[in-house]
C-alpha cells in the first residue's frame, strides 16, 4: 500500500527511459554509483546516504516516483564527458533530484535528514 | 507546509515548532521572528540562527497586479539584480556578436534574439537561487514560512497562509525587511489593467515587443536598455530628468549613449491615458511638456518604472506604533537600525534614508543579528558605499556626486579631474566611446582626499569595487596617481587622471 512508486535502473539510457514512461508525474530520482555482487558501492558516500534517504522515503508525496539509478561503475563516473554529467549535469554522487525543477541535494547534503524530508514534503 | 499542518486541528497561540524545546529568552517561542525573505530578511535570519538564535523567517509575494509571482529570495533574486543583470548580459552579447565580425568572426547575418530561450534560462536560475536559499535556511535551523506577516503587538506576529488560515507566533524581537514593490500610477485610466511593472517584465512568456518605458530610474533605463538590446523597439519617457540623486552629468553621458545606441528618449513627457485598442496593442497618450501638445502612439507593452513603494500597507504598524516617515511611508530607524517600538527592528529597502541595495541590506542584517545575539556593537556603515548601473553604457560610481561634493564644500574647496577615454576593445570593433568617461572629484586643499569616483564604460561594476576599497581607505589623489596601472585596462585610466575641470583644458587621453 505505497504512496510511490520505486522503479529501479541501470544506467542512462533505462533512466530515461523510465522517465518518458512517466510523463506529467512528480518523479524524484536518486543516483548512485553501481553496487557490486555483494551489494556494496564503490562510492563510499551513496553508502551512507542510502539509509539515510530511504529513512525519509515515507513522506514522498503520494502518487509519484522514486527512481533508483545506478550510474555505473567508477571509471565511467570519473569520466567527465559521461552522459549524467553532460546532459543531466550532476556533478556528483550521491544526487537526489527532483526532475524538471531546480531541486537538488548533492553528496553530503544527501547526509542531512531534514533535507530530503524537506524535498519530499515541500512544493 | 502541508505535512506541517496535518497534525494541528486548531491554531491559536501555539508553537510553530513540532518539538517543543525551551529557548534562550523562556517566555517568547522565538528570540527572532523576521518578516520578509529577501536579501536582509534571509542574511540576518542565517545570521542570527548560526549564533545560536531560535529564528522563524516570514516570506510572501503578493502578486503583482497582472498576476506575477515568484519563491524565496526577495526582489533581488527574483524580478531585481539577478535576472536583470543576465538580460542586460543578453543585450551586451547581442552587441558582441555584432563586433565580432570586425574581429574576423564570420557571423550569419541577420543575428536575432529569441526571448523564450534567454527567458527559460533566466528563469531556471532563479529558480535554482529559489532553492539554494531554502535549502540554507533548513540547513542552519531557520523555521520559514510562506505566509503573510503581520504585526499584532510588539512581541507578536500573525502569519495568513495562502488559504487563509491563522496562527501567531511571539518573539523576543521582530525584524521588518520587507522591502518594496514597484509604484503603479494609479491617477493614469489603464495603467494598472494594461501595463506592466519590474515585477513583470523578467517573467514574460513572450517578448514584450514595441515596449514604452516610463520614467527615468536606473529601473527604467536599465530594463530599456536590455530591451533595445535584444532588439525590441523601445522608448523611455521622462518628465523631467533621468537618474535623479545620481552624478547629473553621468546621467546625462548614460542617456546620449543609449539614444545613440537605438533607445527612443521622449524627454519631457508625461503620460495621460492608457486604452486597449482592439488590435491588443496599447495606446499611450501624453502631454509633451516642451510643446505645450498632446501626442499619442501604440506600444505592445507598458513598462511604469517611476519608482518603488515600501511593503507597509498591510503589516499593521500603525497599530502597534511604528513610526513611519510621512512622505515615504518608509519605516523611521536609527543607526542601529531600531524603531519607535524598542523590540521592533527595520532595515533593507523598507528603512526611511537607506540605499536600496541588496549590499548594504545584507551587511546590515548580519550586524543586526550579532548586535541582538549579544556577540557585536558594530553599527552598519552606510557611507562609501558603491554603485553601478547596467545601462548599455554602465555607469559606476562611489562617493559623492560632483553635485554632492559642490553643495557640502562648495565649489572653491574641491578639484574635479577628469578624462574621456576610448576602451581599447572599442577601437577594432568601430565603436563610439564618445560617453566613456571617468571624474574623480577630491578635496581641493590639503592631502586631497577623493570625495567621489565615477567611471561610464565597459565592466564599470568590475572597475569601480576595488577603488571603493580606496575609498573605504581614506584614498587621496596621490595614492591614486601612485598606483600602477594595469595595462590595457579601462580601469587604469582612473590611475592617469591629471586635467582638472577648472583647467578648461581638452579632457580627452591620448593613449600609450
Amino acid at each position: 500500500m505505497s504512496l510511490y512508486e520505486e522503479v529501479k535502473v541501470h544506467g542512462y539510457e533505462e533512466f530515461c527511459k523510465a522517465v518518458s514512461d512517466r510523463k506529467g508525474k512528480d518523479i524524484f530520482a536518486y543516483f548512485s554509483g553501481d553496487k557490486d555482487a555483494d551489494g556494496n558501492s564503490w562510492c563510499p558516500d551513496c553508502v551512507k546516504a542510502e539509509p539515510i534517504v530511504r529513512g525519509e522515503i515515507s513522506h514522498l508525496p503520494e502518487g509519484s516516483v522514486f527512481i533508483y539509478c545506478q550510474v555505473g561503475q567508477r571509471d565511467y563516473w570519473k569520466n567527465p564527458n559521461n552522459d549524467f554529467k553532460k546532459t543531466l549535469k550532476l556533478s556528483g554522487v550521491p544526487t537526489l533530484l527532483r526532475y524538471g525543477t531546480p531541486q537538488k541535494l548533492v553528496e553530503e547534503e544527501c547526509f542531512k535528514a531534514n533535507l530530503v524530508r524537506m524535498m519530499f514534503t515541500e512544493d | 507546509m502541508a505535512a506541517f499542518f496535518k497534525s494541528r486541528h486548531r491554531w491559536k497561540r501555539t508553537s510553530c515548532f513540532p518539538i517543543l524545546t525551551r529557548n534562550l529568552t523562556g517566555k517568547y517561542e522565538c528570540d527572532m521572528v523576521v518578516i520578509g525573505g529577501g536579501s536582509g530578511g534571509l542574511a540576518c535570519s542565517k545570521e542570527a540562527a548560526v549564533l545560536g538564535q531560535k529564528v522563524a523567517v516570514l516570506d510572501y509575494v503578493e502578486p503583482s497586479a497582472k498576476g506575477t509571482k515568484w519563491g524565496l529570495g526577495g526582489t533581488c533574486v527574483n524580478v531585481g539584480c539577478i535576472p536583470k543583470k543576465l538580460m542586460h548580459q543578453a543585450a551586451l552579447l547581442g552587441t558582441a556578436v555584432k563586433d565580432a565580425r570586425k574581429y574576423g568572426w564570420k557571423i550569419k547575418d541577420p543575428v536575432s534574439h529569441d526571448w523564450e530561450t534567454m527567458a527559460e534560462a533566466v528563469q531556471n536560475h532563479v529558480r535554482s537561487l529559489n532553492w539554494g536559499h531554502r535549502v540554507q535556511l533548513q540547513d542552519k535551523k531557520v523555521k520559514y514560512l510562506n505566509v503573510k506577516g503581520s504585526l499584532v503587538d510588539e512581541h507578536t506576529v500573525r502569519g495568513m497562509t495562502k488559504s487563509g488560515k491563522e496562527f501567531f507566533l511571539t518573539a523576543k524581537n521582530i525584524v521588518i525587511a520587507t522591502g518594496g514593490r514597484p509604484k503603479y500610477p494609479t491617477h493614469i485610466p489603464g495603467a494598472m489593467e494594461h501595463g506592466i511593472t519590474s515585477d513583470d517584465i523578467f517573467w514574460l512568456k513572450e517578448a514584450p515587443g514595441k515596449t514604452l518605458v516610463v520614467g527615468a530610474s536606473y529601473v527604467a533605463l536599465e530594463c530599456a536598455g536590455f530591451l533595445t538590446g535584444i532588439g525590441q523597439d523601445t522608448t523611455v519617457m521622462v518628465r523631467s530628468i533621468a537618474l535623479r540623486g545620481f552624478d547629473q552629468q553621468m546621467a546625462g553621458l548614460v542617456t546620449d549613449y543609449m539614444q545613440a545606441y537605438g533607445t527612443r528618449f521622449a524627454w519631457g513627457c508625461v503620460p495621460q491615458r492608457v486604452d486597449k485598442l482592439p488590435s491588443g496593442a496599447l495606446q499611450v497618450t501624453w502631454a509633451n511638456t516642451h510643446t505645450g501638445r498632446e501626442e499619442m502612439d501604440s506600444f505592445d507593452s507598458v513598462l511604469w518604472a517611476m519608482g518603488r513603494a515600501p511593503e507597509t500597507k498591510a503589516l499593521g504598524l500603525d497599530k502597534v506604533g511604528v513610526e513611519l516617515n510621512r512622505d515615504t511611508g518608509k519605516i523611521v530607524v536609527g543607526a542601529d537600525e531600531s524603531t519607535s517600538v524598542s523590540s521592533i527592528y527595520a532595515f533593507g529597502d523598507i528603512g526611511e534614508g537607506r540605499p536600496e541595495l541588496t549590499p548594504t541590506a545584507i551587511k546590515a542584517g548580519r550586524l543586526l543579528a550579532r548586535r541582538l545575539a549579544g556577540q557585536s556593537t558594530q553599527l552598519m556603515n552606510y557611507d562609501n558605499v558603491a554603485t553601478t548601473v547596467f545601462t548599455p553604457l554602465e555607469y559606476g560610481c562611489v562617493g559623492l556626486s560632483e553635485e554632492e561634493a559642490v553643495g557640502r564644500y562648495g565649489q572653491d574647496s574641491i578639484e574635479v579631474y577628469h578624462a574621456f577615454y576610448k576602451p581599447l576593445e572599442f577601437t577594432v570593433a568601430e565603436r563610439d566611446a564618445s560617453q566613456c568617461y571617468i571624474k574623480v572629484v577630491c578635496e581641493r586643499g590639503g592631502e586631497q582626499r577623493i570625495l567621489g569616483l565615477h567611471f561610464t564604460g565597459p565592466n564599470a561594476g568590475e572597475v569601480t569595487q576595488g577603488f571603493a576599497m580606496g575609498l573605504r581607505c581614506g584614498a587621496t589623489l596621490s595614492h591614486l596617481k601612485e598606483t600602477v596601472g594595469i595595462h590595457p585596462t579601462c580601469a587604469e585610466e582612473l590611475t592617469k587622471v591629471s586635467i582638472t575641470k577648472r583647467s578648461g583644458l581638452d579632457a580627452t587621453t591620448t593613449g600609450c
